[in-house]
Formats: structure tokens, C-alpha cells, sequence
């Protein structure tokens, strides 16, 4: 589904950021990539979301080697992904509804099609009846409800979150935890970056952990489990 | 592409022109005095030209024949300057009627009414041919052969008026050129300011339509639109106010006592509308498309 083999990153100011990482995450598995701020973290994402290219190595997405992928083709990589941000990214003058909508718009569904789905994926994050309500009406943690419908509405293969309970307090991130994994029950590949370290420690499943740009863990466990 | 995809693009791309009203009204006024500007210019270009079509008919070359060429040498004659390049018709004016022509020219004044009696006899006058031309312009050039002809004794013709018409065509045309030029680069850069504003109070919204998959074409459709209405609106606008414009100035000119005098008809603006529109639209949709895709690339790279 996701597999690095042997990728570093160098960007332009010479500064290597990833350095030889090898890892492979299967079709529906949940794994959390971990490590402190400026360990490499948010590189990984940007090169799974093909933001940024590998200096080096190759990166190969549901059997797919993205390394030499024309920037036109960039878009239909994506729509086999939903993606989660720590600040919601919702758009503030469109309702619930509305912000779900935008992505299947984007990709060019049938109004029927929408009218069906959007409904559908709201009431699976527990929005049924907040789809009116604009962003600013929401709590942070519905507002992640959100972002997660509409990362969902498309029904992509995999799930990317970086740091998706990074604003939010604890009780509010477990929620939005239970979430992504019963997303991931239903099938979906999840990937989550974050450093919320209870919750890696409660949910018990695999753990990439990066520091200074080298993987120095891949196994199943808690945050601080031994190397 | 779908159906319901474009009917999405547009209704966005509305969406955002309402949305964005100070920085839209202003390229808005900008680009209609621009192309006001060019518009007057493009209207009495098409009257000049119009004029000239008109004089044309009128403006001829008077081909004086030698006396003493025979018949089949002034057939002859007839057939070379119809060969030449921008002559349109060619008329034989003979001797005895070229004497009827100043005999008539006379007889207004009574004292001299007999002044030509008795050339009957020994017609001084040659007889000629009257040459029109397709295109004023090629006038000298058609001279310059005619006079190269055999059995031709002189040319005359209204020289003056001819060059200075042509001239002020040319000039007018350049003016025209120039102008279009400038309201191009002009407008091209103010749409695409505008459209750059727009798209930046929406970057947020680009990046996230980016990340949820949207091709290019699709992040940049409604803002093409938007800049397409643009110059639309500001096309139609100022068609309103050039209508306007040029029919109180030409109820002017055409009750002066210039106009009056000389006999060449100006265009109505009715029988110009469907050109000018034409004209504005094409620039409009042009210049809008241009503008607002000239400010899309950047912010598409992520």
C-alpha cells in the first residue's frame, strides 16, 4: 500500500531530513508514525502526498512507484487518499455540508451521488445534524469530524492524519482516535502522525518512530516502548 | 469533462466575482475606459474607412488619350489599363463629349453661353478615359503605369485629396494598432490582478482542493470564468456608453454646416453595433482568459 525503500531527503538549503528509510505499510493496517517536532515526520507525509519528491529512493503507493509521476497525474494519487491536517483546513464561509461536498465536487461526482454520500459520512463521524452549522460554530473537535468526512467522502484506499489531535484536549482526541480506527476496521489504511503520547500508548498498534531523519523503530507497541 | 462540472466552474467563478466587489468594480472601470479609448478610435477608423469607400467611387485618374490614336489603339489602350493592378472600371469619354461636358459647364453663365460655338469643328478637346480604383491607396502606383502606357498625352486627377485620405486611413489605423496594444497590456495585467487577489483570499481553498485531488483545469476554471465575466461586463458597459457617446456626437456633426456641404454619409451606430460588439467581446473574453490564467500558475504548485 505504502512502501519506502530506501528514500532520503535532502531540500535545498542542504539540510538531509530523511535519511535511508525503509518501511511498508500493508492494505488496512493502522500504523502512527512518531517523533519529536523537526524530526522528519511532516517530510514522510509531504512524500507520501507526492508535496515533495525523494532526493533519493523510490516510493511506491497501492503497487504504484510515484517516484517519476507526471504533475498531472498528481491529482488521481491523491483521490486514492484522504488526508487530515492538525488545523482542521476547513473553509469557513461554507457550512458542514458544504465543506463535505467541496470534496466530491473536486472529483467530479454526480450531484445524486453527493446528495446520497454526504449525508451518509456525516452521520459516521456523528455530524448528522450539525450539516447547517458553519466551522466557527463547531467545537475543535467536531470541526476534526469534519475534515475527517470529507477525507473519507471519496472513499479513498488510505487515511493519512498529521497530527489530527494535535489542538484538541484529550477526551476530544480519543474520540477522534476511535474514529480513525473504526475507519480502519471498515478497511481503510491508516496513518497517523502524531506525538500524543498517551494515545499511541492506549491504542496499542504499530509504531514508525523517526529522530533526526533515520527510522529507528518499526514494531507494534507504546510511544516509549523499548528499541 | 462533465456537464455538471462546468455548470459548478460557472456558478463559482459567479460566486467569486460578487464576492470580491471593490477589486472587480475597480478592474471593471479600468478596463472600460481603456476600452472606451480604443473604441473611439476603432469608430472613426471604420467611418474613414467608410468615407473612403464612398470617394473612392468619386476619385478618379483622367487619362488624357493623344489626338491621333487610332481606334484600335485606344481599345488597346482601354485593355492595358484594366490589366493594371487596383483599377475597378475604365470609361470612354470622347471628344465631342468631352466638349458637351464644358459646353455644359459654361452655359450656367449667360454672357459666354457661345463662347465654344464653332469647335464643332476643330475640337480642342482630347478624348480620355475616366479610370476609378479599388483602393486609394494604390493610386500613385497605378499612375505611374498609366503614364508608362502608350498614346497617353497627360493624367489628371485630385491627387491632394486622395493622398491626405489615405494618410489619415493609415494614420488612424496605427493609432487604432497602438491603442489595442496598450488596452491589451493593460487590461491583461489589471484582470490579472484582480484574479490574483481573488485567488489569494482563496489559497486555502486551493490547497485543500489540491489535496483532495483537483486537476489544475478544475482549480483554475471558475477563476478563468471569473476573469471571462469580467471582461464581459466591462465589454458591455462600455458599448452601452460608446453607443451613447457616438450618436450625440455624430447628431452634432451631421447638423453642421461642414458635413453638410460635402457629401459623404457617416455610419449610424446601429449599423456598427453588431462590429463593435463583436470587436468587445472577442477582447473581453481574450483579455480575461489571458489575465486570469497568467495569475493562476503560481499558486498551483503543491
Amino acid at each position: 500500500m505504502i512502501e519506502f525503500r530506501n528514500v532520503s531527503k535532502t531540500y535545498s538549503t542542504g539540510s538531509e531530513v530523511i535519511h535511508n528509510a525503509n518501511f511498508k505499510i500493508e492494505k488496512g493496517e493502522f500504523a502512527f508514525l512518531i517523533g519529536a517536532s523537526g524530526s522528519g515526520k511532516s517530510t514522510i507525509i509531504k512524500l507520501i502526498l507526492k508535496e515533495e519528491n525523494p532526493t533519493s529512493g523510490k516510493i511506491i503507493i497501492n503497487g504504484k512507484d510515484t517516484t517519476n509521476l507526471k504533475p498531472s497525474k498528481i491529482p488521481y494519487l491523491r483521490r486514492s487518499m484522504g488526508i487530515v491536517f492538525q488545523d482542521f483546513r476547513l473553509l469557513p464561509d461554507r457550512n458542514v455540508y458544504e465543506n463535505v461536498a467541496f470534496a466530491m465536487h473536486v472529483v467530479k461526482a454526480t450531484p445524486r451521488h453527493i446528495k446520497r454520500q454526504v449525508p451518509m459520512v456525516l452521520s459516521q463521524v456523528g455530524l448528522a445534524d450539525k450539516a447547517k452549522k458553519f466551522p466557527n460554530e463547531l467545537s475543535g473537535g467536531e470541526q476534526q469530524r469534519v475534515a475527517l468526512a470529507r477525507a473519507i467522502v471519496n472513499n479513498p484506499s488510505m487515511l493519512i492524519a498529521d497530527e489530527p489531535t494535535g489542538n484538541l484536549d484529550p477526551n476530544t482526541a480519543w474520540d477522534i482516535m476511535e474514529l480513525l480506527n473504526e475507519i480502519n476496521l471498515r478497511g481503510t489504511t491508516v496513518l497517523v502522525a502524531t506525538h500524543a503520547k498517551d494515545i499511541v500508548d492506549r491504542m496499542n498498534k504499530r509504531v514508525i518512530q523517526i529522530d533526526g531523519g533515520n527510522i529507528i523503530r518499526d514494531k507494534k507497541g507504546g510511544y516509549d516502548s523499548e528499541i | 469533462m462533465r456537464f455538471n462540472s462546468i455548470g459548478y466552474m460557472i456558478s463559482e467563478g459567479f460566486k467569486s466575482f460578487f464576492k470580491q466587489k471593490k477589486m472587480t468594480s475597480a478592474s471593471i472601470i479600468i478596463m472600460c475606459a481603456t476600452m472606451f479609448m480604443f473604441g473611439i478610435f476603432y469608430l472613426i477608423g471604420e467611418n474613414v474607412n467608410f468615407a473612403m469607400s464612398q470617394l473612392e467611387g468619386e476619385q478618379g485618374i483622367r487619362v488624357m488619350i493623344k489626338d491621333g490614336a487610332t481606334d484600335s489603339e485606344i481599345e488597346k489602350l482601354k485593355v492595358d489599363i484594366q490589366a493594371i493592378d487596383g483599377v475597378s472600371t475604365v470609361t470612354f469619354v470622347s471628344k465631342s463629349e468631352a466638349l458637351a461636358t464644358v459646353k455644359s459647364w459654361i452655359s450656367g453663365s449667360s454672357d459666354s453661353e457661345d463662347l465654344l460655338d464653332g469647335y464643332e469643328e476643330d475640337n480642342p478637346f482630347p478624348a480620355s478615359y475616366f479610370v476609378t480604383l479599388t483602393d486609394l491607396n494604390k493610386n500613385s502606383e497605378v499612375q505611374e503605369k498609366i503614364k508608362a502606357l502608350d498614346n497617353v498625352s497627360d493624367l489628371s486627377t485630385n491627387n491632394d485629396v486622395i493622398t491626405k485620405l489615405a494618410t489619415l486611413a493609415r494614420t488612424i489605423q496605427i493609432i487604432t494598432l497602438v491603442l489595442l496594444l496598450i488596452l491589451v497590456a493593460i487590461s491583461i495585467f489589471i484582470i490579472a490582478y484582480t484574479i490574483k487577489l481573488t485567488v489569494y483570499a482563496r489559497r486555502r481553498e486551493i490547497s485543500i482542493m489540491k489535496y483532495v485531488g483537483a486537476t489544475n483545469g478544475f482549480i483554475r476554471g471558475p477563476f478563468i470564468v471569473e476573469g471571462i465575466i469580467i471582461g464581459i461586463v466591462s465589454a458591455l458597459i462600455t458599448l452601452i456608453i460608446i453607443g451613447f457617446a457616438y450618436n450625440a456626437v455624430l447628431t452634432k456633426m451631421m447638423s453642421s454646416a461642414v458635413m453638410q456641404s460635402i457629401s459623404i454619409s457617416l455610419y449610424t451606430f446601429k449599423a456598427l453595433f453588431a462590429r463593435v460588439l463583436i470587436v468587445y467581446l472577442i477582447l473581453g473574453i481574450g483579455i480575461g482568459t489571458l489575465g486570469s490564467t497568467i495569475s493562476m500558475n503560481k499558486y498551483l504548485k503543491v
